[in-house]
């Protein structure tokens, strides 16, 4: 979505000589098992496709961009350029040029190596993994473009190597919209997976709250208090256009959307109470899914659409409940902790994702949808709050809070690797991973 | 000869009656003319002293307007400048005494924030005290109407804590509902925990943020 702002073309020709990438990969490995290891991976400095005086910064700037990224998913163990055997001036970047066993012998099963031509208008990049245990190519790419572009054409081919090493295409064309506060006033900004092209998208100088992405990648739904109550709007990201959609009396805050982006869960209290509604988003007719005198609040529709997980302190204390999408069947689902709340369902649908509070400080908790198992999957660093699922449900991005700072983070669904986003003095809070936007 | 004399005579004749003819034609030209010069004469010398006499006249008149309006103005400007310092002074005055009374009503009308427990909305005993005492300036002054903010401390999620302060101001706008207050005039919002009053991260700063805010509404004149 936001790349259609760039709507220069890369033309992705992928290189029929290594159709043998088709084969490849029908057996992946299980990432998502607890005795995964990291991929251990080497990436060689590029080369220019052609001859040339000067080569510039580009070979080692492909390089590192490509280490970084690939250490940004998690799943990669990148080897110490120093501890390489290959003569770099000797070797090629295609399978007659490159001695595998070089690379077996330092511990490497997968080889990065790629190639570069360019002039001031256009850039043409070629990239190739290989399987060194099995000496041969997994995928190759060839993208031509403009110079502007070599950040992109990095993260498109970080997204095939997810693909053809894991079965799923990685997160590069992924967003993560968030809440940023001012003095007096909150604002929505969204960044790009790997931390950069941070954007404001709100800018209303009062406080803007509660960002909700619609599967679609189109439209952003957020309560702000623009004209003086909390109401829910909608922002286009295609033209940039807004227009509050839910401004009943009292609050007015969007939850999750329906698959098809046809319907929003809303919490409002235009009936005297916080109360759960699904809401068409066309004609905005409502369907009450709550009655209750207590808060409930934070709505989330399981993936399948057939229940919702969201807040409710009918117990007493906030608490994780789960009701069927027509509201009846309502269940407790947290036991554990006096606040519970938060919840985030997993796209794969066993697990949903809260913060809870441990020992007065709050921390991000997993439990099974089915009731029981929590576990806990933060442990320090301040307090840790509102998780939200990648599209793939292998990360959780949620916002970190203490020692006078605020962040936005991103970790493994088991909770490791975290790494930050976004950082700031001013609050940042309510992370909302957008779906993939091309 | 005496054809030549003929000839002679004939022409005399015709000279002379020529000539008679001729001054007559002469001589009647400048009557005419003179008679034009006389009337010119007459118009010109009488038309300036009528012309002089009407503008004096009316030059006069005017002159003598002028003046009448003049004084009349001043008098009046006088008196209005006097009529308007003593209404500027009584408004003043009256603006002065309205200022303080409405300073007043408006002291009377402030109620102190209300404090809660952390993840509560019940309200404490002082806080009830706090709103049993506010609530009859309200009964006394009819027009004046009230906000009543519903804030959170920064534990805890963002939404719920929007929750959470609703709960708070509503059970604040109910209880002064009970006191008497038409339930028109109380406006209740919540800003959740993203309004702290201190912007610290213990318990004594979350102790001041967990609190409703009553926020004063006068009549709109």
């Amino acid at each position: 979505m936001c790349d259609l702002k760039h709507p220069v073309i890369l033309i992705l020709v992928l290189l029929l000589l290594f159709s043998s990438g088709l084969a490849y990969g029908k057996v992946y490995i299980d990432i998502d098992s607890p005795s995964f290891q990291k991929f251990p991976i080497a990436i060689t400095d590029f080369k220019p496709l052609r001859p040339v005086a000067d080569k510039g910064d580009l070979p080692a700037w492909f390089s590192d961009t490509l280490s970084r990224d690939l250490t940004i998913t998690g799943y990669f163990n990148v080897l110490d350029r120093k501890a390489f055997l290959e003569d770099p001036k000797q070797a090629g970047i295609t399978a007659e040029g490159i001695r595998f066993e070089d690379w077996t012998v330092i511990g490497a099963e997968y080889l990065v190596k790629g190639g570069f031509q360019t002039d001031e208008r256009e850039l043409v990049t070629e990239f190739r993994l290989f399987d060194v245990v099995r000496g041969e190519l997994v995928v190759g790419k060839r993208y031509t473009g403009k110079p502007e572009d070599r950040n992109r054409m990095v993260m498109q081919f970080v997204n095939e190597i997810l693909l053809a090493l894991t079965g799923e295409a990685g997160l590069f064309e992924t967003r993560i919209a968030f809440v940023k506060k001012g003095d007096a006033s909150a604002d929505i900004y969204t960044i790009n997976f790997d931390g950069s092209d941070l954007r404001r998208i709100t800018n209303y100088n009062v406080l803007t709250l509660s960002p909700r992405w619609s599967p679609d990648g189109r439209f952003l739904a957020f309560t702000s208090y623009r004209d003086g109550n909390a109401d829910i709007y909608l922002r286009d990201l295609g033209n940039g256009s807004t227009r509050k959609i839910v401004f009943y009396p009292g609050l007015n805050l969007p939850g999750s959307w329906s698959r098809d982006s046809a319907r929003l869960l809303v919490t409002l209290s235009r009936d005297g109470n916080q109360e759960i509604y699904d809401m068409n988003v066309g004609n905005s007719l409502l369907q009450r899914l709550t009655r209750d005198f207590a808060i409930d609040v934070s709505p989330v529709r399981s993936p399948d659409e057939r229940r919702i997980a969201f807040v409710s302190n009918r117990s007493g204390s906030p608490q994780i409940y789960i009701m069927d999408a027509d509201g009846g069947n309502v269940r407790r689902l947290t036991y554990e902790g006096n606040y519970n709340t938060s919840p985030a369902w997993s796209p794969k649908g066993k697990r949903i994702a809260y913060e809870g509070s441990v020992h007065g400080r709050f921390q991000i908790f997993t439990i099974d949808a089915e009731g029981g198992s929590p576990q806990q999957l933060t442990f320090e660093g301040g307090d840790h709050e509102s998780p939200s699922w990648s599209p793939d449900g292998r990360y959780l991005a949620c916002s970190v809070r203490g020692y006078g700072r605020s962040r936005i983070e991103i970790m493994n669904e088991g909770g490791q690797n975290a790494r930050v986003l976004h950082e700031g003095n001013d609050g940042c809070q309510s992370p909302f991973w957008s779906p993939r936007l091309r | 000869m005496r054809r030549n004399w003929v000839w002679v005579g004939l022409i005399a004749l015709v000279l002379c009656l020529s000539v008679t003819f001729l001054t007559g034609c002469a001589k009647k030209a400048t009557l005419k003319e003179e008679a034009v010069v006389t009337q010119e004469q007459k118009a010109v010398s009488q038309a300036p002293a009528v012309a002089d006499d009407a503008a004096a006249r009316e030059k006069a008149l005017q002159e003598q307007a002028l003046t009448d309006q003049a004084a009349r103005e001043a008098a009046e400007r006088a008196a209005r400048e006097e009529a308007d310092r003593v209404a500027r002074e009584t408004a003043d005055k009256a603006k002065k005494e309205a200022g303080a009374m409405a300073a007043a009503i408006l002291k009377e009308l402030q109620i102190a924030d209300i404090n809660f427990d952390f993840d509560k909305y019940n309200l404490k005993p002082e806080a009830q005290e706090i709103l049993k005492k506010g609530a009859p300036a309200y009964l006394k002054y009819r027009d004046y109407k009230l906000v009543v903010e519903g804030h959170c401390d920064e534990q805890g999620t963002s939404e719920y804590n929007l929750a959470l302060g609703e709960k708070r101001a509503t059970e604040a706008a109910k209880y002064l509902a009970d006191l008497g207050i038409e339930k028109a005039r109380i406006k209740t919002i919540s800003y959740g925990k993203e309004m702290p009053l201190d912007k610290g991260h213990d318990e004594a700063a979350w102790a001041k943020n967990r609190r409703a805010h009553f926020v004063i509404f006068p009549p709109v004149q």
